[in-house]
């Protein structure tokens, strides 16, 4: 197996978690890294994502596994055939799927545009409810890990997974509070029992 | 694109408008001269399944001139681009529309035309040829399977394309930089060439242009094997309708159904060889590491060696690769390709319910033959069956739909048969019979409203139960008879119905009916005088074009049609259509390639 960090950037944030899996797929085919299928009656090329990043959010610190049996310079080959914006960063042999859907358990993300404002404001709090995507309402103070400012940007660390929280909908409580509106939304780090 | 970040991200799907496809060609701005854009009025996933559009595009490039994209927005980015006061732009340039020197527009269906009027408005540019004279404007050109009766248009386009594309849209534009723009030595010019039909010079009603003898003839690819073929496509950021490399393996078919618009103006059969086929599935997937190959054409059944090309293919081709085979006909198909696909459903089209009626259409294939197909199919692990129908033929009884009732009796009785792992599904689709010109049946009617009803109801009430039936709504079956078959007052008609808001008719769920019946209303124009029965003397508003079919052997189609005699397809002989000159198997060369 061959676990790999790449990037969604320059376009691809636009790109949807399916439609980027197919783009995996399609680079491996022309890089010609033979990629295991599964065994079942659907077959499919055993490629593992981590956590889908919302759409319109740039990434340098995505997580993806391959099985495969290929040894050799893996970055180049598939650098060589992706499409712009996603670009493997780095890429090791694994003998155990390493599971980044499950094993990143928080992401740092960064983001500009966001009117200044006391982040211990934020860490003081108790709790703060606000309604999703969906219409429901949830807590997401447990599932924010830290918040600080570094100039102009707003560095902050929130849990995936279990206690996921999207950073778009982080940013739009923020400038709904505070005020101003997030602009370029990256993220920078994956933590967790990766490798 | 940066000042467009919050449209996108409120947008559905926004990665249809960013660009930056892998594989996507480069277009330089400038480059030879001439910046072409190629526009496909319907949604960006649509668009990039065709085909033919990067044909014509790779055609520019190949003389070193600037060819890019654009593709209708879906009404949420269009209304936003419009509130921003952005005009719609190219989509690996991101050049606004207005700034080239043409916009080819693929006319694919009917029901894409307000579309058209759509993108044209988001681009900035005035939407008549009137409104845009003597203006800076790029020319609005149209190519495609429509443009066989281009008159509904003929108001907002500069030039119309008729016939194959790959080389004349293209010397076109060489002859525009040479005359250094579209003037008066230009129009001259390239109305002079095969395949261009510039409107302009025909102003006034058609049939008068027609008595002095204004003609237009078709350009045709004899060499299809030589032709330009795009190996080095774009692999859309989204998924697209059919998302896989495909092989153009013919042009024209052999068989002659008297309903196909295709099976005549795409006449006559021209092949591509089984090396030259293998090397561009080759390109193709290396390129863009599809997973599946498609052998298009019009029947790919019909292709003579077509257990070699998928003998080579699959020895050429990576293992996991999958080939699909669209269009086979019942009585070619064969139970070893089914396995190679891991479908479970499979689709037929007998088109009539009847052998009588079949006869009458010249789709020649006997109920026997579906039922052995259905049968293989079964054998082979199939569990699911779509029949595509047609209802309102001419000749059309309740006997025909009570045959579409007994044909699926049948086929359920043949996989009860045999003790089966599934359960059978069948599907049953009937769209209501739209009569197209350069066709046998371009002089006949199409049934109303009521008669449409009755067909639909019978069926509702006599299909077996069980049998999953759909059926085509009839206003949208009426619009898309009335705009193939219309003429240049059709102009004004379409415009309104744009004003009112009619955008993407081709799409059930976006179709507005009323807007169309109101700018019917508006007009003063009955859309069903142009459905109505056309004497055999009439001028017809296409009879200008000159598709190389001769009229005689359409009428005489037609009234073998009546007799119920099957003529066949060319395969089993020559029936002189007027193509004899150019077509190969007139001489006898079905298997040239």
């Amino acid at each position: 197996m061959i676990a790999f960090k790449y990037t969604k950037t320059d376009g691809a944030e636009y790109i949807s978690h399916l439609d980027l899996l197919r783009h995996i797929d399609r680079t491996l085919r022309r890089a010609k890294i033979e990629v295991k299928y599964s065994q079942g009656f659907h077959k499919h090329p055993r490629i593992f994502m981590g956590n889908p990043l919302a759409l319109g959010v740039r990434s340098v610190s995505e997580y993806c596994t391959v099985d495969t049996d290929f040894c050799g310079d893996f970055l180049p080959l598939f650098n060589e055939h992706s499409p712009g914006g996603i670009k493997c960063l780095a890429a090791k042999v694994t003998q155990t799927n390493p599971n980044f859907a499950e094993s990143i358990k928080a992401c740092r993300y960064e983001a500009e545009g966001i009117a200044p404002f006391d982040v211990h404001e934020i860490q003081s709090c108790a709790s703060i409810v606000i309604t999703d995507l969906r219409g429901r309402t949830v807590d997401i103070r447990p599932r924010i890990c830290s918040v600080e400012w570094q100039g102009e940007k707003l560095l902050f660390t929130l849990y995936c997974g279990e206690k996921n929280l999207r950073p778009d909908l982080f940013c739009s409580y923020l400038s709904q509070k505070y005020g101003g509106e997030a602009a370029y939304i990256l993220k920078t780090e994956s933590f967790g029992t990766m490798f | 694109m940066g000042s467009l970040r919050k449209l996108l991200l409120k947008c559905e799907k926004p990665s249809r408008y960013t660009g930056g496809e892998y594989g996507a060609p480069e277009p330089v701005w400038g480059a030879g001269g001439f910046n072409f854009c190629m526009c496909f009025p319907d949604l960006y996933e649509v668009g990039m399944s065709n085909l033919g559009i990067k044909i014509v595009a790779g055609s520019f490039e190949q003389r070193g001139m600037c060819a890019d994209f654009c593709f209708a927005p879906a009404r949420d980015f269009g209304e936003g681009l419009k509130e921003l006061n952005v005009p719609l732009y190219s989509l690996a340039l991101k050049a606004p529309l207005k700034d080239f020197d043409m916009l080819g527009f693929s006319l694919q269906y009917e029901l894409s035309y307000t579309n058209v009027l759509y993108m044209l408005d988001l681009a900035g540019i005035p939407l008549t040829r009137e409104e845009r004279r003597g203006g800076n404007y790029p020319l609005i050109a149209a190519g495609g399977p429509c443009t066989a009766n281009p008159e509904p248009l003929a108001d907002f386009f500069d030039i119309f394309f008729i016939g194959d594309g790959e080389s004349v849209d293209a010397d076109v534009a060489q002859i525009f930089v040479e005359c250094g723009g579209a003037n008066d030595d230009f129009y001259e010019r390239i109305a002079a060439l095969d395949g261009v039909y510039v409107p302009a010079l025909a102003e006034g009603p058609v049939s008068a242009a027609e008595k002095e003898g204004f003609k237009v003839k078709r350009a045709l690819i004899s060499d299809l094997d030589g032709a330009i073929f795009p190996t080095r496509i774009a692999v859309p950021n989204c998924e697209s309708v059919h998302d896989r490399a495909v092989l153009e393996v013919m042009r024209g078919c052999y068989r002659g159904c008297r309903f196909c618009q295709a099976g005549f103006t795409y006449r006559p059969v021209r092949k591509r060889s089984v090396k030259t086929l293998t090397a561009q599935a080759c390109a193709l997937i290396d390129g863009t590491g599809f997973g599946e190959v498609s052998l298009n054409s019009l029947s790919t059944g019909d292709y003579g060696r077509l257990p070699e090309l998928i003998a080579s293919l699959k020895g050429a081709l990576p293992p996991e690769i999958t080939l699909a085979l669209p269009s086979l006909r019942v009585d070619s198909f064969e139970g070893q390709f089914a396995q190679d696909a891991r479908k479970t459903s499979l689709t037929f089209a007998p088109e009539a319910g009847t052998q009588r009626l079949r006869d009458v259409i010249n789709k020649d294939i006997t109920e026997e033959e579906i039922l052995r197909a259905a049968q293989r199919a079964f054998d082979a692990g199939y569990s699911a069956v779509k029949l595509y129908f047609m209802i309102g033929l001419p000749t059309e009884t309740d006997d025909d739909l009570a045959g579409i009732c007994h044909i699926c009796e049948k086929i359920r009785a043949i996989y009860a048969e045999v003790k089966r792992p599934k359960a059978l599904r069948i599907s049953v689709s009937a769209a209501t019979f739209v009569p197209k010109p350069f066709t046998p049946f371009q002089w006949e009617r199409q049934i109303g409203e009521d008669e449409v009803r009755h067909k639909q109801d019978y069926l509702i009430k006599h299909l077996p139960r069980g049998v999953k039936f759909s059926w085509s709504a009839y206003y949208p079956s009426l619009l898309e008879a009335v705009l193939a078959r219309g003429d240049r007052t059709l102009g004004k008609v379409i415009l309104s119905a744009y004003k009112k808001g009619c955008t993407f008719d081709g799409w059930d769920n976006l179709f507005c009916e009323s807007g169309w019946r109101e700018a019917f209303d508006e007009r003063g124009i009955s859309p069903h005088l142009f459905v109505r029965e056309r004497r055999e003397d009439e001028v017809l508003p296409w009879d200008f074009i000159d598709m190389m079919i001769d009229k005689k052997f359409l009428l005489s189609e037609r009234r073998r049609a009546y007799d119920g005699k099957v003529t066949g397809s060319c395969l089993t002989g020559c029936h002189a259509c007027g193509m004899q000159k150019s077509c190969p198997a007139a001489r006898g060369e079905y298997d040239s390639i």
